[in-house]
């Protein structure tokens, strides 16, 4: 286990300068309890004109164009581009295995939520941060306008590596806590040895749109190990006992990629978002070019 | 040879048990090296899906994982292996002396073998050395037509080797007999005898195992008994050698033309196969005439070359072809310019003896001064007298008060000492006999020569009678301290007590009488006739004489180094540096041009003839050839140490293909 020297800040203000530009953006139509900052693919009320429709009887008056009638004695109702505001949750993995790596997995998890969830600040969305490790009725709180950026910060570096949850309790938990719909960014390393799958297809059934960030440190990707060792699992302190040499390092880089690749396709297939994140590419370069390439910011 | 003695371990009991211990240490370290470290990782879910189907065969990888173990137990395994020196063939020597008789003569220079037949022999040699035990001696000794002991017996194997190295080829014939001698000298010691008992060896004779390594063209027969020494001959040598030789060549002038050179050389074959050859002759490098010699399988052949003018120097005649053995190739053959005796004649007056020595024949020969008896008592005379200055001193009816340092003749006189005494004259002897044998009587004929009278002669022992008459030894011939004293009892012209001279003999007008002073002047005045042929064999003694009074001369040896050769007491001067062959060139005073050469040939048909004898024959018994003597035992470490270095590099690339470095 690596501890962090001195942890760095979660938001440094050029990237705060950077993601203030920066929206969240949902590839599912939701509809939002407020109105918010954002346009939405639903037409509504707003400055901005959008389209025309025929009038259908009940149809708000208000929006008539009364001088197409004059033209062409026909109603046609003006259409609006809908504002509305968005949920983004962002939850988080903190299980004891989110402590490694330097700075630690769990760090640049904090790093990225703050990131994601300033974004959603800035657009007046409603953000809540969320742990795995949570329980059924221990609800976080929800922070809408920038204004909330201190406690939203607050409440990430609070967050500790918790006690050991399974993925699926977690997001099971994650799931009845919350009902509404939105955009949920989930920050794990997906190393939990019952498997990820039953807790992909709940998120689905939920129909959130779901980005899972794998994140890995560098001593899973490229474990810098030798010699005859005894390894031990920091959360249920099971053992494996290998003799380190290059086959068994090419064999472990496979069952990695295999890995990766597995989960890849069961996200792709079922609708999810999957980046995998070495937690040594810099939080804003992520942020600015890889989510931004899959779609997760504008 | 039991399984046993396929293993020559060199350590004691406390080695081995040091070394057994290693490989039970190497597994505990293994053991103990296994002891997993732990290490904490974030989750073993990856690496157990990693391994799990390394689980599947996991003898295989048990032994996988163990190869490292394996490798270090096989490298172990060798190294042990090679401390117990494992070899097979070779000789088992079973003794514990041992005896290396090295021909150095010049055949063991033969190329047959690769690259010799003297480092073939060194290489037998080194083998037995190698296999000798610690305790075994062995002395070395290397022979031609003389031995000498390179090492006297020692256990020291390293010193052995060393001066085994340092053994060169000579250029002589071989001997064996007194390589023999010196290599009995311990195991047959010499006895001793005391009155009443049966005599008894001075020493405990030491048996020992005598190796001769050599190709057997031995000049005699070893008159040796071998004793307490257990002979094992090894031939070394191929068994068709291609050698042709030149075995004579000589330089003499023309019968008929003086001024004209004829050379004769005599080749001989001794390869299996008829040869054409092409013989070169070189004046100092120039050639001059070449010939082609047919020679059939074993048979000899002469060539002959005529040669215009008789310059001093030296000839060479070269076998063009290449063969076997290059030193026979090769033979020289010197034209010194002629040396002329240095004659005192004192002489009252002897007109016959004069005219004798006064002919162009005799002229060639000597340079005789004529001087009266009065010259005797001259200091001049006894100084030059004393220090050697003439070869030859003539004293007619007179004698000197010490006699000089030459050869002598008297003529109607005694030398004057007591060795030749006195006795009444005797007249009218008759000739019965002359030593036709001796140099001085060649081609004489003395039946028809009368004398009035003369003196017998008492000659001291030692001495030859040239002239026997009926009142005894009219002329003889006697050693004195490397010089020879000639007297005759007769005078050749005798004064009457009026002083008249009258003839003593009729042997003046007789044929004999210039023959005998022209023998007189070749053998006592050591006078050589024009281009005399002089070549020996390499390693003989020559014994060089000078024309001028010095005290020593410079011999320069064909390997262009000097050699400065004292005077002898025999007013000559004994060089027996000639190891080489080729051409010597003696230079009398120092700085002065070269003024007499000696050709060093080899000249020997037996160390010419390469076969190698298949067995060695002494006097009293045959010693087979052992044929191909395998020394070398073949030692197994080298391999092993070999197979040893490949584990080590099989166990550089486990280990390095087991761990893996990250890159920085």
């Amino acid at each position: 286990m690596t501890t962090p020297k001195a942890t760095p800040p979660l938001l440094t203000p050029e990237l705060l300068a950077q993601l203030e530009r920066m929206e969240l953006v949902s590839r599912k139509v939701f509809r939002g309890r407020m109105k918010g900052e954002r346009r939405s693919p639903r037409k509504g009320q707003s400055v901005e004109f959008a389209d025309f429709r025929s009038y259908v009887a009940g149809d708000d008056l208000r929006f008539i164009d009364w001088n197409m009638y004059a033209r062409l004695e026909k109603l046609f109702l003006k259409l609006f581009l809908e504002e509305e505001d968005l949920h983004f949750y962002a939850l988080l993995d903190t299980s004891a295995s989110m402590d490694f790596g330097d700075p630690t997995k769990l760090h640049y998890a904090r790093q990225l939520a703050a990131a994601l969830g300033f974004i959603g600040l800035c657009r007046a969305d409603r953000v809540r941060i969320e742990t795995l490790d949570q329980s059924l009725h221990q609800h976080a709180p929800v922070y809408r306008g920038r204004h909330n950026l201190g406690r939203m910060l607050g409440q990430l570096e609070a967050l500790q590596p918790g006690a050991p949850l399974p993925l699926a309790q977690g997001v099971r938990n994650f799931c009845l806590r919350n009902s509404g719909k939105g955009i949920l960014v989930l920050i794990t390393d997906l190393m939990d040895k019952s498997g990820y799958e039953t807790a992909f297809r709940l998120l689905v059934a939920q129909q959130l749109d779901v980005y899972v960030l794998h994140l890995l440190s560098p001593e899973e990707l490229e474990p810098p190990i030798q010699g005859d060792l005894k390894l031990v699992d920091c959360e249920d302190r099971d053992m494996a006992e290998i003799s380190v040499s290059r086959p068994l390092l090419e064999r472990y880089q496979r069952t990695l990629a295999a890995f990766v690749q597995g989960a890849r396709d069961f996200c792709t297939r079922r609708g999810i978002a999957y980046q995998l994140v070495d937690t040594r590419l810099p939080v804003e370069q992520l942020v600015r070019s890889y989510l931004r390439r899959r779609g997760l910011i504008q | 040879m039991s399984f046993l003695d396929h293993f020559s371990s060199m350590l004691t009991p406390w080695q081995w048990a040091l070394l057994l211990a290693v490989p039970p240490a190497i597994v505990a370290l293994y053991f103990l090296k296994l002891r997993r470290q732990p290490l904490e990782v974030p989750s073993t879910y990856l690496w157990h899906r990693t391994i799990e189907d390394l689980h599947v065969n996991s003898i295989w990888q048990r032994l996988r994982q163990n190869l490292l173990l394996f490798l270090q137990l096989l490298l172990l395994a060798l190294l042990i292996l090679a401390c117990l020196r494992p070899s097979w063939r070779g000789t088992r020597l079973t003794d514990n002396r041992f005896i290396f008789l090295v021909d150095t003569s010049a055949s063991m220079s033969a190329r047959d073998v690769d690259p010799s037949r003297l480092d073939e022999a060194r290489r037998q040699i080194e083998g037995l050395i190698q296999q000798m035990k610690p305790r075994d001696v062995a002395m070395l000794v290397s022979f031609s037509d003389r031995a000498q002991v390179e090492q006297p017996f020692t256990d020291n194997r390293r010193l052995l080797r060393r001066r085994l190295a340092e053994i060169q080829p000579t250029e002589r014939p071989s001997d064996l007999d007194e390589a023999l001698r010196v290599a009995a000298g311990l195991a047959n010691p010499g006895r001793t005898g005391e009155r009443g008992t049966a005599d008894v060896p001075v020493a405990e004779p030491l048996p020992a195992t005598l190796f001769i390594f050599s190709d057997g063209g031995f000049r005699t027969i070893p008159q040796f008994a071998m004793g307490n020494l257990k002979p094992v001959y090894v031939p070394i040598g191929a068994d068709a050698p291609r050698n042709v030789a030149i075995v004579a060549f000589s330089a003499l002038p023309h019968a008929d033309q003086p001024e004209r050179v004829q050379t004769f050389a005599q080749l001989e074959n001794h390869g299996p196969e008829a040869v054409s050859v092409e013989v070169g002759l070189y004046r100092q490098e120039t050639l001059l005439d070449a010939a082609r010699v047919q020679l059939s399988a074993g048979g000899s052949g002469g060539v002959e070359f005529q040669l215009d003018q008789a310059e001093p120097g030296f000839l060479r005649l070269q076998i063009e072809d290449d063969d076997d053995l290059a030193i026979d190739n090769t033979a020289s053959a010197v034209l010194n310019p002629p040396r002329r005796a240095q004659v005192l004649l004192v002489t009252p007056g002897n007109e016959p003896l004069a005219a004798a020595l006064a002919t162009e024949a005799a002229g060639k020969l000597a340079d005789v001064v004529l001087a009266a008896p009065a010259l005797l008592d001259t200091a001049d005379y006894q100084r030059q007298a004393a220090l050697g200055t003439f070869d030859l001193v003539i004293y007619d009816r007179c004698a000197p008060r010490e006699l000089p340092q030459a050869n002598t003749l008297f003529l109607g006189a005694l030398p004057g000492d007591d060795r030749w005494p006195a006795a009444p004259r005797q007249s009218a002897p008759q000739i019965l006999d002359i030593e036709r044998e001796h140099p001085l009587m060649h081609y004489l004929e003395m039946g028809d020569v009368t004398i009035a009278d003369g003196t017998p002669l008492t000659p001291p022992p030692g001495s030859r009678v040239l002239i026997d008459t009926d009142v005894g030894p009219l002329a003889a011939i006697g050693p004195r301290e490397g010089f020879e004293d000639t007297v005759l009892g007769f005078e050749l012209v005798g004064t009457d007590p009026e002083g008249k001279t009258y003839a003593n003999t009729d042997w003046p007008i007789r044929v004999s009488f210039p023959v005998f002073w022209r023998n007189t002047l070749i053998y006592l005045g050591a006078a050589t006739t024009e281009a005399a042929p002089i070549s020996i064999q390499p390693g003989q003694p020559i014994t060089l004489r000078s024309g001028k009074p010095v005290e020593a001369v410079r011999v320069r040896d064909p390997d262009g180094r000097w050699h400065d050769v004292p005077r002898g007491p025999q007013n000559a001067f004994l060089f027996g540096a000639t190891a080489r062959t080729g051409v010597y060139e003696v230079q009398t005073v120092k700085g002065q041009p070269v003024d007499q050469r000696f050709a060093v040939n080899l000249f020997d048909s037996t160390e010419s003839d390469l076969r190698p004898r298949t067995e060695l024959e002494t006097q009293y018994e045959k010693i087979s050839g052992s044929g191909e003597l395998e020394t070398t035992r073949r030692e197994a470490w080298k391999l092993l140490l070999l197979a040893g270095l490949v584990v080590l590099g099989g166990e550089w690339y486990v280990y390095h293909r087991r761990v893996y470095l990250p890159a920085s």
